[in-house]
């Protein structure tokens, strides 16, 4: 039979009792610091109140049971009788007012979800206050960084336009209402002819026809722009300026023109080459045109002088048929010269160039012409540069050009005066120069762009064919040169033709 | 919730009364068996709540702590303990002296033969290998808390 000794089980209960004390009282500890630490959260103090009766209540018993067991085994059982009612008493107090906390666990949990909620809430709004107060914290400190920075952009901004005005080669300008310059560039005022900018300037000053300022004006009025608007200025000292000029009107708020700014292109030089290109294009067409009348009419001319030289030798010398016959054969060898001229100008003849020194051509060709010139009391001066570069050309045909522009000049002048013929080669140019000045009456502006075309002529009829200069400038053509006209010369009357040839590029001469 | 906290302790509280010896077949007769009553009704009360705390703490997610394990832990050894201890107090109350040998003396005994009764009076006198471990969850469940508690404070 097993035996049931109680000594385990006592030793058990005092054990047991001791430890369940101190571990009850460390759990409360650290219930209590939780509180410390959290105070508002319910949950903790829920913890702590069942710490605290679990502590309460485990003492109680604890102590109660070693009492027990220490009276019962001293011999002391009726004290412990005594005793044992009160801890019995104590002890279900104890667990009563433990399982009241337990039930009221749920008002706990209750109180702290709520707290949670606002504390949620509360955590939301202070995030969001944070996040304002960094930012605007943020903005303070960067502020003064982004205005240093907006300040220095717009300077690298203004300078970028500064330069641009400053440096374009056209002419940008402001004008106000009035039509007063507030701005222009440098350009703009060379463009005008002034060293520097002149206090006072108007649109006056850019128009040198009034119709066209006020076609620039209205314009702008009604369409807020101008857009490639050829004008005529007159420079500062009465030359002219072609302009291509394009500007925008400036508006204020409630859309009234307070002004204008525009961009003006000076095509002086454009025009001028322009114009020398249609010349150009028209002499050459012309050219075609006679070459091909010229080369046609030289076959029935050849034959009308055959005809006429063989019938002159049926006719006695004397006779009235022999006398008509030779004017039809002076009239036609005239024409046959006419077709030959055509065809030079035309340059349909064949050349041959050589190289040669310009300064022998011209002198061949004065002793030539002096004779006639001296009888007219005409006096040439020959002004030829010493060591004049060898250009290429055919002399026969450069020998024609001067005669004719000499022959004019005479024709020019009539009788008394100069005919100068010079020759020059600026240092480090590739062209020399060759002019014929003479002191005549010089040519009217209005036929200057004229003279050069074939059959121009103001001579009467059977003077002049009108064919000199236009072939002339075919031959110079030919050469690669160009001709120039000044009339009336910088000494106030008479022509100047100034001709130009390139420089012969031969091993020599390198 | 309250409802059911409430009807949880009606019914265990009608079971236990039942359950509970009666005057009439009792082996030992105390003089004033109220006190044990109560006693034992307070143990009822104590299962119910730490019934209900236990399930309460399964069901919500708010506390996702690993502390709270323990708290269950804790309720679920604690609410054995109480059953062992009313177990102990009703079946000591069914024992008479005569089944004691050598009562008050370190030798006291259990006197033979050993019956049902007995043997389960023996075994709830060890309630501590049950309640020493119930008290230590919950020495471990709050020192986690602590801790956790501390770690989230220092942030
Ligand atoms: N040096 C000059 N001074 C003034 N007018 C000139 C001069 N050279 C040419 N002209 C003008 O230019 C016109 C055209 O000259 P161009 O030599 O082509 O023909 P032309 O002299 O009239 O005739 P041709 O040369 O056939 O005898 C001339 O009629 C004359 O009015
Ligand atoms: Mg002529």
């Amino acid at each position: 039979m097993i035996n049931l000794p109680l000594v385990p089980a006592i030793i058990a209960d005092i054990g047991g009792s001791l430890i369940v004390i101190i571990v009850a009282f460390l759990s409360a500890q650290y219930a209590y610091r939780l509180t410390k630490i959290q105070p508002e959260n319910f949950l903790w103090g829920f913890l702590f109140y069942l710490c605290v009766a679990m502590t309460a209540f485990a003492t109680s018993r604890g102590v109660g049971h070693i009492v027990r067991q220490f009276l019962i085994l001293s011999g002391n059982e009726t004290a412990w009788r005594t005793l044992s009612p009160f801890s019995g008493g104590i002890n279900t107090l104890l667990i009563t007012s433990a399982a009241s906390v337990i039930i009221y666990y749920h008002k706990w949990l209750e109180a702290y979800e709520a707290i949670q909620i606002e504390v949620g809430k509360q955590k939301v709004a202070n995030a969001k206050l944070a996040e304002t107060a960094e930012e605007l914290h943020e903005m303070n400190l960067n502020l003064e960084e982004i205005v240093e920075i907006r300040t220095q952009d717009l300077s690298i901004s203004e300078k970028k336009f500064r330069h641009f005005f400053e440096n374009s080669k056209d002419m940008v300008y402001f004008c106000n209402d009035g039509g007063q310059v507030s701005d222009i560039n440098q350009s703009g005022v060379e463009m005008l002819g002034y060293q520097e900018r002149p206090d006072k300037l108007d649109l006056h000053s850019f128009f040198k026809d009034v119709e066209d300022l006020e076609k620039y004006l209205q314009t702008l009025h009604d369409n807020g722009f101008v857009r490639d608007f050829e004008i005529e200025m007159e420079r500062q000292d009465g030359s002219l300026c072609h302009a291509l000029l394009s500007a925008n009107a400036i508006l204020n708020e409630k859309g009234e023109v307070v002004g204008c700014e525009g961009v003006a292109k000076d095509m002086t030089r454009i025009k001028t080459i322009t114009d020398q290109l249609i010349s150009q294009r028209k002499m050459a067409s012309i050219g075609q045109l006679a070459a091909g009348v010229a080369h046609e009419i030289n076959t029935p001319l050849g034959i009308i002088l055959g005809y006429s030289q063989l019938m002159q030798d049926d006719f006695s010398k004397e006779s009235e048929e022999h006398q008509n016959l030779n004017v039809i054969e002076r009239q036609t060898k005239a024409c046959q010269k006419i077709v030959a001229d055509l065809l030079k100008f035309s340059r349909q003849s064949a050349s041959e160039k050589v190289q040669l020194q310009l300064n022998d051509v011209i002198e061949d060709v004065i002793s030539v012409t002096e004779h006639s010139l001296n009888m007219a009391h005409i006096h040439i001066i020959k002004e030829l540069a010493a060591d004049l570069p060898l250009i290429s050309g055919d002399p026969e045909r450069l020998r024609q050009v001067l005669f004719n522009l000499i022959n004019n000049a005479h024709h020019a002048i009539g009788e008394n005066g100069n005919v100068t013929v010079c020759t020059s080669a600026p240092p480090g140019n590739t062209t020399i120069t060759c002019t014929v000045t003479d002191t005549g009456r010089g040519i009217p502006a209005e036929i200057q762009d004229k003279i050069f075309d074939p059959f121009f002529t103001t001579k009467g009829v059977g003077q002049g064919t009108g064919l000199g200069l236009s072939v002339t400038y075919g031959i110079i053509n030919d050469h690669d040169g160009s001709v120039i006209l000044e009339s009336p010369t910088s000494s106030g009357s008479g022509t100047s033709f100034h001709l130009s040839f390139p420089i012969l590029i031969t091993k020599t001469n390198i | 919730m309250r409802h059911l906290n409430i009807l949880t302790f009606i019914t265990l509280f009608t079971l236990v009364l039942t359950g509970l010896p009666s005057p009439c077949h009792a082996f030992q007769s105390h003089p004033a068996p109220e006190g044990l009553y109560v006693h034992q009704m307070s143990h009822v009360l104590f299962i119910g709540a730490l019934a209900y705390l236990y399930w309460h703490l399964g069901k919500s997610s708010l506390i996702a702590s690993r502390g709270w394990h323990y708290m269950r832990l804790f309720c679920l050894l604690f609410l054995v303990w109480n059953c062992l201890t009313f177990a102990g107090h009703a079946s000591y109350s069914y024992l008479s002296v005569d089944d004691f040998v050598n009562m008050g003396t370190w030798q006291s005994k259990i006197a033979l033969p050993v019956t049902p009764l007995k043997l389960l009076y023996y075994l709830t006198r060890f309630e501590h290998l049950i309640s020493v471990p119930a008290i230590f969850c919950l020495f471990i469940g709050l020192r986690l808390f602590y801790r956790e508690v501390c770690a989230e404070e220092e942030k």
